[in-house]
């Protein structure tokens, strides 16, 4: 062993200099570890622009509505238009964090845990209703049933991993609006779907985004 | 008397501390990001990155990337350890005092 490690080893902590030194090392280790994850939360935007996107599909279906009678036609147009929105988003957000940052951001386990979540429920989400949609078999109140069940499993599973209970309430209304697609009208259907949308998208993801913008002030972590 | 533990000199250094650190909350990290994260100088960090990864703490896989090249560190078994091992470390030292 070095003769300095063994004079280095054998301090013995007298000044609060020395503590402070310490504690400053614990303490930038935190920041660090912090500093690695504190990409996971910014994705509020995310669920407010899905939400906007989705008022804006819908409201394109009814121009749809001329041409393609069939309900499971325009639901399966409304879900391609809706993945095309979403993979703008995202390819325009990985062009801009790369040009404005110069570098891509590192994936922390959790991160890729979140991700796999919503990625596959998004393809469950995309494949049955467009297969419904092409096969024929499916109807409004039975796409709102799809929506509502798998952004419920995906906002339940998520709230469970970031202990966020206001996720958890999202979830529980996505289940309550696949329950009264089951159960209710077409048209009770398709207003629990808008009001869903519009608390679990739009306020949801306007209420995550202000927790974002309170914690970069703070420098804590969500996460 | 009472026996203290040993800081590891390879973590013990600041730059290098923080950069284990920000390995282990990530699965891997560019450069450019340790760099900005850090606000070190390229060759300050390329030199603090090579004692690591001599050290066997960190692994650094180079690419290229759109003909770009990339260099992409990770955290090791060894490093992990060895971070652990520096925090009790830090922890006893301190004793009452955190």
């Amino acid at each position: 062993m070095p003769e300095r490690m063994e004079i280095e080893r054998r301090i013995v902590m007298t000044t609060s200099a020395e503590e402070q030194n310490l504690k400053d090392r614990i303490s930038l280790i935190e920041t660090m570890i912090a500093e690695g994850r504190r990409k996971t939360q910014s994705w509020g935007w995310f669920f407010v622009f899905c939400g906007v996107a989705y008022f804006i599909c819908i409201a394109g279906s009814v121009w749809f509505k001329s041409h393609h009678s069939s309900p499971a036609q325009r639901w399966m147009i409304v879900i391609i238009q809706f993945l095309i929105f979403v993979i703008a988003a995202v390819r325009i957000n990985v062009s801009f964090q790369k040009r404005g940052k110069g570098m891509k951001w590192p994936m922390g386990t959790l991160d890729r845990a979140l991700f796999s979540i919503w990625l596959s429920a998004g393809i469950s989400m995309a494949v049955l209703i467009v297969s419904l949609g092409y096969g024929g078999l499916s109807n409004s109140n039975l796409v709102v049933a799809v929506i509502g069940t798998l952004l419920g499993m995906a906002n339940a599973t998520s709230s469970g991993i970031l202990k966020w209970k206001l996720q958890f309430a999202c979830a529980v209304i996505w289940w309550a609006t696949a329950a009264i697609s089951c159960l209710g009208t077409q048209r009770q259907s398709f207003i629990a779907l808008l009001v869903a949308n519009f608390f679990c998208q739009i306020v949801f993801g306007v209420y995550g985004m202000i927790c974002e913008a309170r914690e970069l002030r703070q420098g804590a972590v969500h996460a | 008397m009472l026996e203290l533990p040993e800081l590891n000199p390879v973590i013990h250094g600041k730059l290098r501390l923080a950069l284990l650190s920000l390995l282990s909350g990530v699965e891997e990290a560019e450069f450019t990001w340790l760099r900005a994260k850090t606000g070190a100088t390229d060759g300050n960090l390329g030199a603090q990155l090579m004692k690591l990864e001599e050290a066997g703490y960190v692994a650094v896989e180079k690419q290229f990337v759109q003909r770009k090249p990339q260099s992409l560190y990770r955290i090791t078994e060894a490093g992990r350890e060895a971070l652990t091992e520096y925090v009790q470390a830090l922890k006893q030292l301190l004793g009452g005092a955190i």
